[in-house]
């Protein structure tokens, strides 16, 4: 017993090892489970193992130990196959643990790969719960996961002996170029060497995260927020690298000042605001300050995909900020739109079809996805800034014909039209099975207007002429904004974030769709809806500047750290027990492949729904693996 | 006579197997072949169209075009007979069909074959008596299957549109667009804008309803993932309709013929989506050829409309890969003929119960 303690505790001090993630099992885990009694190799995991229980009596009943040994031998059989990041010393305890891989060998087991590690968290799981009652099969691995959780949170970056390393942590959301690997590499030390295994063992490992894992973790009007149960992959109380905390959503500034600048424009230039004696220089100021913000955001984007490309690959799988994809394009867009007729009076048509070729493909991938996708089919992740997915289409239109091309045009119309009517069918639903959708309302919801303002314009210049069809569109558009706007007390008690610039564009849109409309029917009401509409939008864009500025130089909360592309890739507390049986029970019933990704067994409140969707998933794919968890 | 005697069990057997085998989906060919002769007609007719691409495709003989009616005739005609056939032999199987929902579908399809193939005559106009009566016998079945489904879709408990929406749906939309189409060559427009009206009315919900994609209501098995091809059809037919009622390919017209373009490029980018359908040759790879038919004969209306040079490559494009889908498709039936009817376990099975008649659809 003296021995096995000191096993014991030194093991406990030691730093701990990580062995790969995903092994295969055999058959022979659940078959052999109440296993072959060996009375001989039982002494000998005994000392070498350090396995003692002092709970069990000493003189105990011989065969209550080596029943209880057994079982427990068996399910750390189990289990040193399986879990991904038990503690325990590589070569401290080699020589004991040695003699108990040669003892399993025989078993076969286990993928010969990764004996060492392998039994060396074999070794740590028994110091783990040495004090544990023995119970059988999967609620031994919960009792792992709890039992393990204080001790080890799991991942490095939670260790607190890495406070010395700490930019290590965030490599984890690092583009992996060779030059960097390799530099990693050389940094960390030798103690350090499984970690990188893991590090790099992750990015590689790491699977779309699906669109259910995002819902589950976060909650929000612009899921952000993280759910209390949830734990994230960074580090919570530090500041992230800068890039790391500069979301896609960044480029909402864009277009609100590129927005902005457009109406100036086209308040100067239209005959029914002559009255209003616009300078044009304001649309040319605004115009060259946009064309810097789209510059700079662009710019440090870019960056960001270079440096930090896991964490641009996590916004993309995010359900609402996939929609900001198309922000850095729909800017673009308006600068063109917004140009100021001093710089230059007519644009070249390639770049039309320039502008549009990246939209168009983001837009082929996503409404594909809504027809197809069984886990980002539209009643699921249909949210406002879905919108934005739509209005590039317009917004493009627009363009294309007020530079003389027809056919063009009238393409992206028609595509933006009919994906537009279900979208919209499907937000004013406001299905149940639509958790995106905030209860309350959130200025997210001034996209709504966004669209058929755009459309109104679109189709007034493809035609010719502000006809009946641009009219129903823009009163379409005007009704939406009279019914948020008289609400405009339900938008208190927000969290500010830079996505609210995107929210401003609409108000923009939709005065000057307003303008266009009062061009045509040029009486005093529409002008004064123009002078009031103008004015709202220019003051909600004042507004949020000065909040903007607020929060950047006074509070220093601008760009605060991005938790929804950290989220883990499975909930910290899974019930494995649920998962696994409910596995079986649809493996015998389907024979196909089931997907076990490591993501749905922690579901076990949807999971009969979730079960399903994984059954009707197409893209899902089937990952051949580990029937538990990684436990991050 | 010996000989004789035991022949006629022999053919009676064989009928009768045939004919239980058989079932609705198997329309797709005639489908297939009626939507091809209606294009072959429509490259084929004089037009006011003086590019180049276009003369070339009036150098083809006539005769083929009358071959091609004649078989898309031929096949649609011996169809018919054998659902004829099932209908007496084997009641309750068409029974089953038409509460599954995919069958249910298909059962517009032998008169959506029709009315192609009375679009396409060679043999006279759309002003002529003959042509009235016809296209009364054939709208009058799918009015009477309009009523009966539409109405289901708001009023019936178990078969909600919600519930049994799937691709397939959209056969019903196709019908009623080919019947206004037809009315409208008819030069009847205000039966046309009626047919016209109530598929689309029915297209716009079902648009949303299968983008929507509610959970479980309209998952098809993979076996018939080719039916997703259907989406570029009802566009498609739609612009084709709406052409003949106004006249001439404006711009609603071109919107749809744009949406159903999209649609194709949208699903042609993911081939994994149609790829556990490809490894066994079976009738629902001819729903492949369907809707890229409708889709060429809509985008010669549109060169014709628009006149230049990208419209008519498009054109030629999308005729070609028609014509080349159809070809494969014919060769790959001939080579397969004993694959074309399910093997006989099946059979036993889905003659069995009802709720096994999903796997004779497939």
């Amino acid at each position: 017993m003296e021995d096995c303690k000191q096993h014991h505790l030194a093991k406990n001090d030691s730093p701990e090892v990580l062995p790969s993630l995903i092994k295969v099992i055999t058959a022979h885990e659940v078959a052999g489970f109440d296993a072959v009694k060996q009375p001989d190799d039982v002494n000998d995991r005994f000392k070498s193992n350090g396995f003692h229980s002092s709970d069990l009596p000493p003189k105990g009943t011989e065969t209550v130990c080596v029943e209880g040994q057994n079982d427990l031998s068996n399910s750390q059989r189990m289990q040193f196959v399986s879990i991904s990041m038990p503690p325990s010393p590589v070569g401290v305890h080699l020589h004991n643990a040695k003699r108990g891989v040669f003892e399993y060998d025989d078993r076969a087991i286990i993928s010969n790969d990764i004996p060492r590690s392998a039994v060396a968290s074999k070794n740590s799981r028994q110091t783990k719960f040495y004090s544990q009652p023995i119970p059988k099969g999967p609620v031994v691995n919960e009792a792992i996961a709890s039992g393990k959780s204080p001790k080890d949170p799991g991942l490095p970056p939670k260790n607190p002996r890495i406070d010395v390393h700490k930019d290590k942590r965030f490599d984890s959301f690092k583009t992996w170029s060779g030059k960097l690997e390799g530099q990693i590499s050389n940094l960390r030390g030798k103690h350090r060497e499984t970690e990188v295994d893991l590090e790099t063992q992750r990015p590689a490992e790491v699977e779309i995260l699906p669109a259910d894992r995002y819902f589950d973790a976060l909650e929000g009007p612009e899921l952000d927020t993280l759910r209390a149960s949830e734990e994230i992959l960074l580090p919570k109380d530090k500041k992230w690298p800068f890039l790391l905390r500069f979301p896609i959503s960044s480029f909402g500034i864009c277009l609100g000042v590129s927005s902005q600048a457009i109406m100036w424009k086209t308040l100067a230039t239209s005959a029914s605001t002559r009255f209003l004696h616009v300078n044009p220089n304001i649309n040319l100021v605004l115009w060259c300050a946009s064309l810097a913000l789209v510059a700079i955001v662009s710019f440090i984007y870019c960056l960001k995909v270079i440096f930090y490309f896991e964490a641009v690959r996590r916004e993309y799988y995010h359900p609402v900020r996939v929609n900001f994809f198309f922000a850095p394009w729909i800017a673009l867009l308006f600068l063109a739109l917004g140009v100021p007729p001093s710089v230059s009076q007519k644009l070249h048509q390639s770049l039309w079809y320039i502008l549009m070729a990246p939209v168009f493909c983001l837009e082929l991938k996503i409404y594909g996805q809504w027809m197809s996708g069984g886990q980002r089919r539209l009643s699921k992740v249909a949210n406002p800034s879905s919108h934005l997915s739509i209005v590039g289409n317009f917004v493009g239109a627009l363009l294309g014909a007020s530079m003389g091309l027809k056919e063009g045009p009238m393409f992206l119309f028609a595509v933006g039209l009919a994906h537009y009517v279900v979208l919209f069918v499907t937000l004013y639903q406001r299905l149940p099975t639509n958790v995106t959708l905030p209860k309350e309302l959130h200025p997210v919801f001034f996209l709504f207007v966004a669209a058929p303002s755009v459309a109104s314009m679109a189709w007034a210049r493809i035609q010719g002429s502000f006809d009946y069809g641009a009219r129903i569109a823009y009163f379409i558009a005007l009704f939406l904004y009279f019914s948020l706007a008289v609400r405009v007390n339900f938008f208190r008690g927000f969290r500010f974030s830079l996505a609210w610039w995107a929210y401003t564009f609409p108000m923009t849109g939709a005065a000057i769709a307003t303008i266009r409309y009062s061009v045509v029917v040029t009486n005093i009401v529409t002008k004064s809806l123009t002078v009031v509409l103008c004015a709202v939008a220019t003051l909600t864009v004042a507004s949020v500047l000065v909040t903007t500025i607020i929060h950047a130089f006074v509070l220093g909360d601008l760009f605060p750290n991005d938790i929804a592309i950290a989220i883990s890739e499975s909930r910290p507390k899974p019930s494995v027990k649920w998962f696994h049986k409910r596995n079986a029970s649809s493996d015998n019933k389907n024979g196909e492949k089931f997907l076990k990704c490591s993501n749905s067994e922690g579901k076990d409140i949807v999971a009969a729904s979730v079960l399903k969707d994984v059954e009707n998933s197409h893209s899902h794919k089937v990952l051949e693996t580990l029937i538990l968890p990684v436990i991050l | 006579m010996e000989q004789k005697e035991s022949q006629v069990p022999q053919l009676k057997l064989l009928v009768l197997t045939i004919s239980a085998k058989f079932h609705a989906g198997y329309f797709r060919i005639s489908l297939s072949l009626c939507s091809q002769a209606l294009l072959w007609k429509t490259l084929d007719e004089p037009s006011d169209d003086v590019h180049a691409f276009r003369q070339v495709l009036r150098l083809l003989p006539y005769a083929v075009f009358v071959l091609l009616w004649s078989l898309a005739l031929l096949s649609l005609v011996s169809l018919s007979l054998i659902y004829l056939l099932r209908c007496f032999l084997h009641f309750e199987m068409v029974k089953n069909e038409f509460l599954h929902r995919v069958g249910v579908n298909y059962l517009f399809a032998p008169w959506i074959s029709w009315l192609l193939l009375l679009q396409a005559t060679p043999f006279f106009t759309a002003k002529t008596v003959h042509y009235f009566v016809l296209w009364w016998a054939f709208i009058v079945p799918i009015l009477a299957l309009d009523i009966k489904i539409y109405g289901q879709y708001f009023t019936k408990g178990k078969r909600l549109l919600s519930g049994t929406a799937n691709p397939t749906s959209q056969l019903s939309v196709i019908g009623n667009l080919a019947g206004a189409r037809a009315a409208a060559e008819m030069g009847w427009r205000e039966s046309a804008i009626c047919m016209f009206a109530l598929g689309m009315t029915h297209y716009l919900v079902l648009f949303v309803t299968l983008y929507q994609r509610l959970k479980g209501s309209n998952s098809v098995p993979h076996m018939l993932r080719p039916v997703f091809f259907l989406f570029l059809a009802a566009p498609s037919m739609a612009s084709l309709a709406w052409d003949s009622i106004s006249g001439n390919f404006d711009s609603s017209s071109k919107m749809l013929f744009f949406l159903s373009l999209f649609l194709f490029l949208s699903l042609v980018c993911r081939p994994t989506l149609f790829k556990k359908s490809m490894k066994k040759f079976n009738v629902t790879w001819w729903a492949y050829s369907f809707p890229l038919t409708l889709m060429a004969i809509a985008s010669t209306k549109y060169a014709q409309q628009v006149k230049n040079s990208t419209a008519h490559v498009l054109m030629l494009l999308l005729s070609a890969i028609s014509v080349l889908v159809s070809l494969v498709l014919m060769v790959l039936t001939a080579l397969n003929t004993n694959l074309l009817l399910p093997a006989d376990d099946d059979h036993i099975q889905s003659h069995a119960s009802p709720s096994c008649s999903l796997e004779i659809i497939v």
